[in-house]
């Protein structure tokens, strides 16, 4: 062998080496965890795919609470590390994603938003034994016996029932048809919403499953004018929904538009203008009730990231707060006693303002407090009615 | 028989150390994340068949995974053995893929792309409106992991050796079959049907053979997929993923045994690694495929064959050079 070749066959063994290390370092990935003086709180959430207008208004409300929050010195002296992570809205990176923090960690998880992505990330937070707080509304998540999982907006086996007796008492609707995504959250509400009906004995004349990031409703519309209910109950994620209300304010759809929290959402009613004036129903959260706290926070929001927050907003925001008031009453960092004292808890805004509204979380993880019933005038959100806590 | 170049079996030799050895340095996202390309090369290694050799597009490959997917989380669900459930993943996908193949003999290329883009949006609607059976858009939750001659996979590092275990067998019965006759006449359809068909090849046979054990790797794919994830729901089976697996194909180098364990590795590790670029993660990943197309379309191993060729011709340049003035002055 030349003294070349034998350099050349070093030099190669050598990059393989360089290779083989760098291969070793991109799978390792770069650690995440806080230092001492941090707690760490990943987010793991829908930030690209049809997720993404949810889930960035949900890490908006988290970032603001955050900053708030470490302006003050943080909790308990330490201040909050949030890393946002992307879900890509597909529930197997969202759960490689959770795989992903529990190696360092964490104090608690925030997130997902989507219901699919949440149903498979919570076993993991279970096994690991780490309170989730997710945005998810999907009835199956608090009804697994997960004792780990914590909710920021109703279950849709709450905000059913109370859309229902709007549906039947504010309306007097004999006669419903009911237009719906076809994807975990649709899906679920329209199931929630059709035995509600039933139960009410309010007949649904049409059943409509739309697809998710449809762009046409006019076949939709079509059939829903054919069908000639007295209200049209519409179960579809923002952009979805502001096409659909262009859609049947072209064709002069007759009957009541009515919708949960999405369809009077901020976003919808930024997209469709004019075409969401008059829809109605039921809202979870807004920052436009007629609620000092909530109004500031929606001001606090539009001044920090110019635009004006959803529900998501809210939700994230919330979270934060609750953590911090649920951590300083424990007066420690230890992740399952802060599931256990989440279980029964109810925080006032008097206690922790930047709660907002006085809430309270039960056994199962399942969130109440007051929720609005609205309608959208003159392309803003109106709140006609301030429903109470189901617990009073 | 080929003499394997010192060079290949260190690195083949370095890379199969690190693989076994792993679990000693990474932790458990590492170990779930080599465990998913594990899987992922699977039906990558199935699509490279039917593209990269047999030359037939499919764009149905991850209709493949999920369809193997659901077989073994029902049958497990049910209570059938795992690995029962695991064969009848790869006969059913073998099976369908077969049928699939038919199109492939009237309609070739883009027209081939069509058809089976159309089978894949068919098997999503089939998992999405069927309830009764799968559980329609909430998908199966909670999959039990198999347990393997006695060991249970229930923690990553288990289940990385088993999906490990299973990528070597995979790739041995690949690297058989493309040096097996079936293999030559493999590529003889890709290259020129007409030719193959004048020389005894049964261009018929071979087309549905190709789909066929292409499919059966995704079914198999799938079979570990479902216990690896722990859920599956019909979005996640959805063209995209098809596209995805073909984007590893051809990043890595269609054709080229190794193309399959280096596309899904690019495809897996890339947008995490670039993850630190938060909000342009996946912009820079795009422009990183779009530019590597561009510039090799053959792929990730194309350019190191490109890279080879010069260096041969290079060396056979050197020797003329050496060998021109010797035979000048023997005159």
């Amino acid at each position: 062998m030349t003294t070349s070749t034998h350099f050349a066959r070093k030099s190669a063994l050598r990059r393989r080496l360089l290779g083989g290390m760098l291969l070793a370092s991109l799978i390792g990935l770069p650690a995440m965890s806080a230092s001492a003086q941090e707690i760490f709180i990943p987010n793991i959430v829908e930030l690209s795919g049809a997720g993404a207008v949810s889930g960035t208004n949900w890490r908006d409300g988290i970032i603001l609470a955050v900053e708030e929050i470490n302006a003050k010195g943080g909790i308990l002296g330490k201040k909050l590390n949030v890393p946002h992570l992307d879900t890509q809205s597909d529930a197997s990176v969202a759960r490689a994603q959770v795989q992903k923090v529990m190696d360092d960690k964490p104090y608690v998880i925030l997130g997902p938003v989507f219901s699919g992505s949440v149903l498979v990330t919570m076993a993991l937070a279970q096994q690991n034994e780490i309170p989730e707080f997710v945005g998810g509304e999907a009835s199956a998540i608090t009804q697994r016996g997960n004792k780990f999982v914590f909710r920021t907006a109703f279950g849709q086996q709450f905000s059913m029932p109370k859309i229902a007796n709007y549906i039947r008492d504010g309306l007097k609707a004999q006669t419903v048809a009911v237009l719906w995504v076809n994807n975990d959250f649709g899906k679920g509400g329209r199931d929630n919403f059709v035995k509600e009906m039933a139960s009410r004995n309010i007949k649904v004349v049409a059943d409509i499953s739309t697809e998710s990031g449809q762009v046409d409703f006019a076949a939709d519309v079509v059939k829903l004018k054919a069908a000639n209910a007295d209200a049209v109950f519409v179960y579809t994620n923002e952009e979805e929904s502001a096409r659909f209300l262009k859609e049947a304010r072209k064709q002069s759809l007759k009957g009541s538009l009515i919708g949960e929290t999405t369809l009077l959402s901020q976003k919808v009613i930024e997209l469709a203008g004019d075409a969401a004036n008059g829809v109605k129903g039921h809202v979870g959260l807004t920052s436009d009730a007629p609620i000092p706290a909530l109004n500031a926070f929606g001001e606090k929001f539009k001044k920090r990231f110019n635009y004006a927050n959803d529900h998501n907003g809210i939700k994230g925001y919330i979270a934060v707060y609750a953590i911090k008031h649920a951590t300083e009453k424990l007066g420690k960092f230890d992740s399952k006693a802060l599931a256990d004292a989440m279980h029964g808890l109810t925080i006032t805004p008097e206690q922790e303002p930047g709660i907002l509204m006085n809430s309270t979380w039960d056994a199962n993880g399942d969130i109440d407090r007051a929720s609005f019933l609205g309608e959208v005038v003159g392309g803003k959100q109106k709140v006609v009615e301030v429903l109470p806590k189901l617990g009073k | 028989m080929k003499r394997v170049h010192p060079l290949a079996l260190i690195g083949g030799v370095i890379v199969a150390a690190f693989l076994l050895s792993a679990p000693m340095f990474l932790k458990s996202y590492g170990i779930y994340l080599l465990a998913l390309w594990a899987v992922t090369t699977i039906a990558a290694l199935g699509l490279n068949l039917t593209l990269g050799y047999a030359g037939q597009i499919s764009l149905a490959q991850g209709a493949f995974v999920g369809l193997g997917a659901y077989t073994t989380a029902l049958m497990t669900g049910a209570g059938v053995p795992y690995f029962v459930a695991f064969l009848a993943s790869g006969v059913l996908t073998f099976a369908i893929g077969w049928c699939l193949g038919y199109p492939a003999l009237r309609v070739q290329h883009h027209f081939l792309a069509f058809v089976t883009l159309a089978f894949s949006t068919l098997l999503f609607l089939l998992m999405r409106n069927e309830q009764w059976l799968t559980n329609g858009i909430y998908g199966i939750n909670d999959i039990r992991r198999p347990t393997v001659f006695g060991i249970s996979t229930n923690k990553n590092t288990e289940f990385y050796y088993f999906a490990l275990s299973m990528l070597v067998a995979f790739a041995f019965i690949k690297w058989w079959m493309i040096r097996s006759p079936w293999g030559r006449a493999f590529i003889a359809l890709r290259e020129n049907p007409l030719r193959a068909a004048s020389l005894g090849v049964n261009v018929r046979r071979y087309t549905l053979m190709a789909f066929a054990i292409g499919s059966a790797f995704a079914g198999f794919a799938g079979a570990l997929y479902a216990p690896l994830v722990q859920f599956i729901e019909p979005n996640s089976f959805q063209l995209t993923y098809s596209l995805k697996l073909l984007l590893m194909v051809l990043v890595g180098g269609a054709g080229y045994f190794l193309g399959p364990f280096m596309g899904a590795l690019i495809d897996l590790l890339l947008p995490e690694w670039l993850r630190f670029t938060q909000g342009y993660y996946l912009l820079i990943y795009s422009a990183l495929v779009v530019t590597l197309m561009a510039f090799c379309p053959t792929g990730v191993l194309g350019i190191v064959e490109r890279i080879r060729e010069a260096r041969i011709s290079r060396a056979a340049s050197a020797a003329r050079a050496a060998q021109a003035p010797s035979a000048t002055s023997s005159n």
